[in-house]
């Protein structure tokens, strides 16, 4: 025992230290408990610190990897959202069923590699490393299937899609409220682009549509707002969400007044030039 | 909060059973007193004078289309459903965390009159009479992890949901007790013996080992002080039984591969406890206040066992 002990303390002084967890760390670990019973200083806390190491290199590999997954999943996710903006009156089926195919393909190719980084006690203490690509995530489907059904879709139906990605014996990954919520609100900032968009294609009901929906959002998070884990990247959001929402309503208010006069030629030079007009929504 | 909801829920059954023409008042009303009660203002208020005419005409001419279009009520009941059950599991984990609450600010209570005991440490030396007290609080506090642990026993893989809640009190207390030990004995304490200490070995509530290091460094930045008033009062020996012991905790942070995070900002602290230690040592040494016999005890040399 001893003698193991101190040819490890040699080999301690010989190599250097990244190099030693990997050479005495798997070999000795297995004695580390037994030896801290002898209580020799120095040995000891070099036993628990290469312990420690290997948490900590573990910990923050793990890391990286679910960073990695969640850019790709914003990145992917923002795809599939400019891809649904690309709609138009005469498009609309062939541009959603891409997007449909899109998301998909986010689904079972990114969001699948967080489901086993994430297990257990993981889930939330990485969540900050992966919040943003699910919040990325949950408004790129919710934008989707706005624009296929006008509803909003669920966070139970998010989360039943995302059951078949894991194998039976591991906990299935499941977003959470928060993550769907913080990614809700930035969805309305993408209804507010859908909506101006659809007004320069003349589609005006649409675009009330939208509005009557965005304006439901923004009243339901209002009472979830102050109740949130950590409240403050939601109150940020929430006023951008209600600029997002005065935006469409001035919008709409500007084709209902002067839309009249306009609406036969609507072009979109002509529209962004109007609606630029509009004084006191700007900051 | 209350009154938003009821003011809410009041406003949906008038606005379905009435009229459409009266229908058009109330959401101009709505709108209008809604956001002043309920949204903290956002700095643009100042425009407000500007912004309402037009809001309000805007609301107008949608309500409009909506009564000419025949459409459902303002928000679908399912809608409404899913919002109404977030509510409730976010009023749940509030409660929780208030639960949490009030159990870490008893453990920040119980390491306050640890601290304030363990101060007098640095006026006498460390003798069992003083270190009595601070010891008695460990049992105080095994009770409270445990009334902690207690709390998130449900939901025992949202430990980390939590954790900013009692990080700083846990790594204080690691802090104490590693200091308790070393004074007691001489050695480090472990991550393990200081689960144990707090009794939270065999349960699914541990001690992150991140607050246990964080802990450690807090105990570091303790041990200049300590050696001043030891050798202030008459310990020539401490200095070096100091070094010792800091040089090998400082060895061992610097086979860790940190982040940039708050524990590498306070490893990054140790390298100067480590040298206002040394300046003392040197300071006792050169004037020869050293026993003759610890020239040959030099820590690089040695690897027994710490004498107490």
């Amino acid at each position: 025992m001893l003698y193991s002990c101190a040819i490890w303390r040699i080999s301690l002084m010989a190599s250097k230290p990244h190099r030693l967890h990997h050479l005495a760390g798997r070999t000795e670990l297995s004695t580390a408990k037994r030896v801290r019973r002898t209580m020799t200083t120095q040995s000891s806390i070099s036993e628990a610190f290469t312990n420690y190491t290997d948490y900590l290199n573990h910990l923050n590999e793990k890391r990286e990897r679910v960073v990695k997954a969640s850019r790709d999943i914003t990145i992917n996710s923002k795809k599939v959202i400019f891809q649904v903006h690309r709609i138009s009156k005469d498009n609309r089926e062939e541009v959603l069923e891409k997007a449909e195919k899109d998301l998909a393909a986010v689904t079972d190719q990114y969001i699948s590699r967080l489901v086993k980084e994430l297990q257990g006690s993981d889930f939330w203490k990485l969540r900050r490393a992966y919040s943003p690509g699910v919040q990325e995530y949950v408004e790129a489907a919710t934008f989707y299937k706005f624009c296929r059904t006008g509803t909003l879709l669920h966070l139970e139906e998010i989360n039943s899609t995302l059951l078949p990605l894991s194998d039976p014996s591991l906990e299935p990954l499941q977003i959470n409220v928060l993550d769907y919520l913080l990614g809700l609100a930035d969805l309305t900032g993408e209804l507010m682009r859908l909506a101006i968009g659809r007004i320069s294609d003349g589609e005006l009901e649409y675009a009330e549509k939208i509005c009557k929906f965005v304006r439901d959002i923004y009243r339901e998070l209002l009472l979830l707002a102050p109740k949130m884990d950590e409240s403050f990247d939601m109150k940020t959001k929430m006023d951008t969400m209600l600029q997002s929402v005065i935006k469409i309503e001035n919008a709409c208010f500007s084709v209902r007044v002067r839309g009249s006069e306009y609406l036969p030629l609507l072009g979109s030079d002509n529209s962004s030039s109007f609606l630029l007009g509009m004084p006191d929504i700007e900051p | 909060m209350k009154s938003a909801v009821a003011f809410r829920n009041a406003y949906f059954t008038i606005s379905r059973s009435l009229k459409p023409s009266l229908n058009r008042s109330l959401f101009l009303f709505s709108l209008h007193s809604l956001p002043t009660f309920a949204v903290s203002p956002p700095p643009s208020r100042r425009l407000r004078p500007e912004t309402f005419p037009s809001l309000s005409a805007t609301i107008c001419s949608s309500t409009m289309a909506a009564d000419e279009a025949n459409e459902p009520p303002p928000s679908s009941p399912s809608l409404e459903k899913q919002f109404e059950s977030f509510r409730v599991q976010l009023d749940e984990s509030g409660s929780l965390r208030e639960r949490i609450r009030a159990v870490v600010m008893e453990i920040e209570s119980t390491t306050r009159l640890m601290q304030a005991a363990l101060l007098l440490v640095h006026q006498s030396r460390p003798t069992p009479e003083v270190l009595e007290k601070p010891k008695a609080q460990i049992g105080v506090l095994k009770e409270l992890y445990n009334r902690l642990a207690e709390v998130l026993r449900d939901c025992p893989a949202q430990y980390y949901r939590y954790h900013g809640d009692w990080k700083s009190e846990t790594q204080t207390v690691v802090s104490l007790l590693a200091f308790l030990h070393w004074l007691e004995t001489g050695n480090l304490l472990m991550h393990s013996e200081a689960e144990e200490k707090l009794g939270l070995n065999n349960l699914d509530f541990g001690l992150d080992v991140e607050d246990y290091l964080i802990g450690l460094c807090f105990m570091s930045n303790e041990l200049p002080r300590y050696v001043v008033n030891q050798v202030t009062a008459g310990d020539y020996d401490c200095p070096r039984k100091v070094l010792k012991f800091l040089t090998e905790l400082h060895a061992a942070f610097r086979m860790l591969n940190l982040r940039n995070d708050f524990l590498r900002k306070k490893f990054d602290g140790m390298k100067y406890d480590l040298r206002r230690v040394e300046e003392v040592y040197y300071d006792v040494k050169i004037r020869g206040l050293t026993a003759n016999d610890d020239s040959t005890g030099d820590q690089t040399s040695q690897g027994q066992p710490q004498v107490t």
